[in-house]
């Protein structure tokens, strides 16, 4: 159980609003976002509950959800927020400190959806550029789930849908080089 | 003649190949000259900002300098994801300075930004720069008989404070794009909502209950077709159709149409190259409609006795 004022100062809103140029202490917790956002209900916590825990300063319970994984950073929710709050900021801010500071939502899912977006960057720090079929591939072994969409393969591959090559960025050395350049002014920030 | 800057985006080369090559035919009758930007790279997409603030707008910003070498004053992107992305950095390297130059100096080794290019989705140019009467004028095959449900996703229109164009919640420009091709656009509440998106492969589930419902919403309106401007919004609505119709076990097959093809299409360009055959879901029932004008209903009377008899019923 959590008792409020227990827990020393909050330093967490500070931090978010910081980083999302949002002020959450805004939110008077409407509930807009959740019934606009098209995936709060495989959120452990809607938008609206994290709005709120975050004015609470619960660090870890935060960071610790699955919601800001599943925002789809649509905008929906902020175009009819009535407090006009980058909602989608929110999350993207939440969520850039656990990957910074380690926290870990190790389910299933979350771990999918992870390792989807490093492959995905992956491919681009190799070519430059998106090379589709080897990324569902990378993201099929990794996952180990060999057989996910394979049934859509056939059709796909022959329609050339998903072609079988990528043509790579010619300066793709620039490319390496942003990546790491980007990683050691990230580390900087720790 | 117009000039534009050209981004294709990398499904340019893959899933949405037909995208790309409707809009370099139909750009050309239009009489606009596209320069594609020269070695332009991945604008990251959803992964970079989901896990990376400076790979966010540093990949993005490369491309935003390059453009600047090309003497061009507006970037037209067709990729609604590219397109919001490259917006989004701009929008914030315009308005923070410091930030700007942070980013640029540390990461980004092509050039110092400058800000001077602008940029637009392919959509918007079509409406803004091209307009209604340029495209009308060139249609000599009228796409009449055809009801079509203009479906815009999530990141043409919004956040509406940066993308400037349209509406958020119910826009119009497609609707009055393939209006002026002839076909008409129907009620479709469903324009903004979300596909599902970047969860194509990581979260299936979420995409098979999004693009679902999108599906079955632009089938009540009476759509025979889908219209799109993205190409994850064409893949995840297309490709992902057999499996949404296994999964709610209603037959759907309603073809997604990038707005491209069908402006192809009504320039009376070859149908060969609009390349209908990489669709997954086959189009030639919804364009079997073109020409068959249906009679505006008429409203039948009814007797007063049986308008009675009704609302005793009620």
């Amino acid at each position: 159980m959590i008792i409020l004022g227990t827990q020393g100062p909050n330093t967490f809103l500070p931090e978010v609003n910081a980083r999302s140029g949002a002020n959450i202490l805004e939110c008077y917790q409407c509930g807009k976002c959740v019934s606009t956002c098209p995936v709060s209900q495989y959120m452990d916590f809607p938008p609206r509950e994290i709005m709120q825990m975050v004015k609470l300063g619960l660090k870890n319970e935060t960071m610790m959800a699955n919601s800001t994984w599943f925002c789809l950073t649509c905008s929906a929710c902020s175009g009819r927020c009535p407090r006009e709050i980058e909602i989608p900021a929110v999350m993207e801010a939440i969520r850039h400190i656990a990957i910074e500071e380690n926290y870990i939502n190790d389910s299933t899912k979350v771990k999918e959806i992870r390792t989807f977006h490093k492959i995905f960057l992956d491919m681009i720090k190799r070519y430059g550029r998106n090379y589709e079929l080897r990324m569902m591939a990378e993201f099929n072994i990794r996952t180990r789930n060999l057989f996910k969409d394979m049934h859509l393969a056939p059709k796909a591959l022959l329609k050339g849908k998903i072609p079988l090559g990528v043509k790579s960025v010619k300066s793709a050395k620039a490319i390496q080089r942003m990546y790491k350049l980007a990683e050691k002014l990230e580390k900087k920030h720790q | 003649m117009k000039k534009l800057t050209y981004f294709p985006g990398c499904s340019a080369h893959g899933t949405s190949e037909e995208f790309d090559k409707t809009v370099k035919m139909v750009m050309k009758s239009l009489d606009v000259e596209m320069e594609e930007l020269p070695d332009w790279n991945c604008c990251g997409a959803t992964s970079a900002h989901t896990m990376s603030e400076t790979l966010a707008y540093a990949l993005p910003l490369r491309n935003l300098v390059l453009a600047e070498k090309l003497d061009n004053k507006t970037m037209a992107i067709p990729c609604a994801s590219c397109y919001q992305r490259l917006k989004v950095t701009k929008h914030h390297m315009d308005a923070d300075p410091a930030l700007a130059k942070k980013i640029n100096t540390t990461v980004v080794e092509e050039g110092t930004y400058q800000g001077k290019v602008d940029v637009k989705s392919m959509l918007q140019y079509c409406y803004e720069d091209v307009g209604l009467e340029a495209i009308k004028a060139k249609v000599t095959k009228s796409l009449a008989g055809m009801k079509l449900a203009c479906y815009y996703g999530c990141l043409l229109t919004r956040p509406k404070n940066i993308t400037n164009f349209d509406s958020p919640e119910y826009p119009v420009s497609m609707d009055q794009i393939v209006e002026a091709l002839g076909a008409k656009a129907t009620e479709f509440d469903y324009k903004t909502e979300c596909c599902g998106a970047s969860f194509s492969i990581s979260n299936t589930e979420v995409v098979i209950n999004l693009s679902g419902q999108i599906l079955e919403m632009a089938k009540e309106s009476g759509a025979h077709a889908i219209v799109v401007a993205c190409p994850l919004c064409q893949s995840n609505l297309d490709m992902r159709q057999p499996d949404i119709e296994k999964h709610t076990g209603k037959k759907l097959d309603i073809p997604i149409f990038y707005f491209t093809q069908l402006m192809a299409l009504a320039f009376g360009m070859p149908e060969k190259d609009m390349m209908f055959n990489k669709h997954i879901v086959p189009v030639e029932g919804a364009l079997a409609n073109i020409g068959k004008i249906e009679p505006e209903p008429e409203k039948i009377k009814k007797p007063k006795k049986a308008v009675e008899a009704e609302s005793e019923v009620e």
